[in-house]
């Protein structure tokens, strides 16, 4: 009886010491059969199938590892099935078994002992995991015994326990393994969302995701004339499948949108993109636009989302549907068009804009926010003289209040022009407003021109220069003044930037602008040294040194901006428009 | 742009017409250069010059000091009025000589 007990000790240490059950299986089912005295033995699993019993380990003369048997035939299928000890003395006289083997092998069963593997689960549901079977007993009758049937059945039982257990906690292993992935994933992110910005820039947001990873996003960046771009959107669902789309429509939106795109263009882009490689039945409701902390106005393109809510300073809401369907929906379905705009005026007031998280989010129990509850929360939060990062950190606060953990990716972006309103000069935001009459002259881009930077290019930039100068009302003398100014910064990019390089090029764009006329001149040659670039002393007299003076002399200013992607050079002209 | 030279009463008379820019001022340059190499006063006619950038300017300042240093004549004559108020942003409005008329110039410099 102690060589069984010490059997039972060693088997379980073997099995707790690793999670490599596979070699302890070969092992355990050896003594086993040694200690039973069989002349063979097998260990079988039941495949995740649950169709197959799969040998894991074999004992003996013949050794059939790998062999598979359907798991409702043969003693072993038998026992397994209906979970009872079987000992069969002869197996001859056995309907169940099938002499197959023995006939491939050439080795002689004669009788049979077999033991299932079964465990109650967690759930307490029986869970199969197998059996062990020996064969012929090598003493001198070659009966096996009813104690060897008891001895095996304590075995198999035990075995059972510790190949469930050591299977549990390889799960468990994984398990963990994914979760690590996962938090992984959220810091990455969350790495996409803008950071937040310093108290006086006018836009904020807020992301709390309903599990670890988020489908929701919000993005916001300043363009090169000081027009904030911005962007929230909703991935449908929430796992690890709307996190991968919403990673791709945000950097589609930073890339993209960089271009300086049109909103409604901006969203048509992308969803050409996320069409082309198709995410059968996933799609994102996204709203994008641009703000002019100049003027307070904003263009607002809406594909699919919940409307976003402007609020008034006379302390009304207006709400801004969609115009047209998620980015996302087949373009065979919805055209592809671009995605209709609206324009509005801040004038001081705020535009909020959200995800149905925040709106479909509970407040208490089973009671859902709402429209109406978040206008509420947002008079509020004025009332008590809040910001308005303040105010929308409030709402998601209020709503992760609850035990229960979020219904879906709470969301919220506001863009708050009160303080902007302030510092406006009324005049501009007039004549920005005039300049939206269809009888107005063009506001924004005027041309672009894309050009070799060569010094035949010039007449070009040259023709294009006075014709919009003069469009933009100029006289004839400003205009020739202009041109000038314009040809010698380009000039500069032809024989300084690229230094005589002949294969350069240059985008030269021509837009009007809150009463100005400015020129852009974007180059892609190695960065200027500014400090570098002074005018001349006219006193001395002698050739060359003479661009920059005249241009400084012409127009109002001359900056160089950070250009969109960080490549080249990017040189601001500006000259009001008197 | 065209470069016209002829020569009256010993001086040099090079008309400018057409735009003269970063791509054709170095003609201008050579066309001058040539003249005052060649031992001649000159007279430059910009009557119809319709556009002239810091490039042209540079050459008829080159032009200019090479002449001087030469100990030969050089004036600029019939200036519209677009070449002369990119001499006058430039402050070389009173740096060249410069007459109403070719005629005179070329008296002036003869």
């Amino acid at each position: 009886m102690s060589k069984q007990l010490d059997l039972l000790a060693q088997m379980g240490r073997d099995f707790a010491a690793s999670q490599d059950i596979e070699p302890i299986m070969t092992r355990a089912l050896a003594r086993i059969a040694c200690l039973v005295e069989a002349e063979g033995g097998a260990l079988f699993l039941l495949n995740s199938a649950e169709d197959s019993l799969i040998c894991h380990a074999s004992y003996g003369p013949v050794d059939i590892m790998g062999l598979s048997v359907p798991s409702d035939q043969g003693i072993v299928g038998r026992s397994l099935a209906h979970n009872v000890c079987e000992m069969v003395r002869d197996v001859s006289l056995d309907d169940s078994f099938h002499n197959n083997l023995d006939q491939q092998s050439g080795f002689s069963t004669k009788s049979i002992l077999c033991a299932p593997m079964v465990v109650r689960g967690r759930t307490g549901a029986e869970e199969r995991i197998g059996a062990i079977e020996l064969v012929n007993k090598t003493d001198v009758h070659g009966l096996f015994s009813v104690n060897d049937l008891k001895f095996l059945e304590v075995l198999a039982a035990s075995a059972g326990l510790a190949i469930h257990n050591a299977r549990m906690a390889v799960e468990l292993a994984e398990k963990e393994v994914m979760r690590r992935e996962l938090e992984r994933a959220a810091e990455i992110q969350r790495g996409l969302l803008p950071p937040p910005g310093d108290g006086n820039f006018p836009i904020s947001g807020v992301n709390r995701p309903a599990r670890v990873v988020s489908g929701d996003f919000f993005d916001h960046f300043l363009l090169y004339d000081g027009r904030i771009a911005f962007t929230l959107a909703d991935v449908s669902g929430k796992g690890m499948n709307a996190a991968l789309l919403m990673a791709k429509s945000a950097s589609l939106f930073r890339c993209l949108g960089k271009e300086d795109l049109r909103p409604g263009r901006l969203l048509q882009r992308i969803n050409a993109e996320v069409c082309e490689t198709s995410m059968r039945g996933m799609f994102v409701t996204m709203v994008a636009g641009v703000y002019d902390p100049e003027s307070g106005r904003v263009v607002l393109a809406n594909a699919g989302h919940e409307p976003p809510l402007l609020h008034k300073p006379d302390g009304t809401f207006v709400a801004l549907p969609a115009g047209a369907p998620p980015v996302g929906i087949p373009i065979e379905l919805t055209g592809g068009g671009p995605i209709p705009e609206d324009v509005l005026f801040l004038d001081g007031g705020c535009l909020y804009i959200f995800t149905d998280g925040v709106t479909e989010g509970y407040i208490s129990g089973q009671d859902e926010l709402g429209t109406d509850g978040l206008k509420a929360m947002i008079m509020d939060g004025l009332r008590e003289k809040r910001s308005a990062a303040d105010r929308i950190e409030r709402v998601a606060e209020c709503l992760s209040k609850s035990e229960e953990p979020l219904r879906d990716d709470v969301t919220i972006l506001v863009i708050d022009d009160a303080a902007n309103a302030l510092t406006r000069c009324a005049t501009l935001a007039d004549r920005s407003r005039e300049d939206q009459k269809p009888d107005k002259p063009i506001v924004g881009s005027l041309c672009k021109l894309s050009l070799p930077a060569r010094a035949q290019s010039l007449i070009l930039v040259r023709r294009a220069v006075e014709a919009s100068a003069n469009l933009s009302g100029f006289s004839k003398e400003q205009t020739q003044d202009i041109v000038l100014a314009v040809d010698e910064a380009c000039q500069n990019v032809v024989r300084h930037a690229y230094k005589g390089e002949l294969d350069g090029d240059m985008i030269v764009e021509i837009r009007r602008e809150h009463g100005n006329y400015i020129i852009l001149i974007r180059d892609f040659a190695p960065p200027v040294d500014e400090s570098k670039i002074k005018p001349r002393d006219l006193n001395d007299v002698r050739p060359g040194g003479l661009g920059i003076h005249f241009i400084r002399e012409v127009m109002d200013s001359m900056n160089y901006l950070s250009p969109p992607d960080g490549q080249g050079n990017l040189l601001r002209l500006k000259k009001a428009i008197l | 742009m065209e470069i016209n030279t002829s020569e009256q009463s010993g001086v040099k008379i090079v008309a400018l017409s057409g735009e003269v820019d970063l791509s054709t001022s170095p003609q201008v340059r050579n066309a001058l250069l040539d003249c005052i190499l060649g031992g001649s006063s000159v007279v430059v006619d910009l009557s119809q010059v319709a556009y002239i950038d810091s490039s042209g300017i540079a050459s008829l300042v080159e032009a200019f000091q090479s002449a001087k240093s030469r100990g030969q004549g050089f004036a600029l004559a019939n200036i519209g009025q677009t070449p002369m108020r990119v001499l006058q942003l430039a402050r070389l409005d009173k740096v060249f000589v410069i007459h109403d008329a070719v005629d005179d110039a070329v008296a002036a410099l003869g």
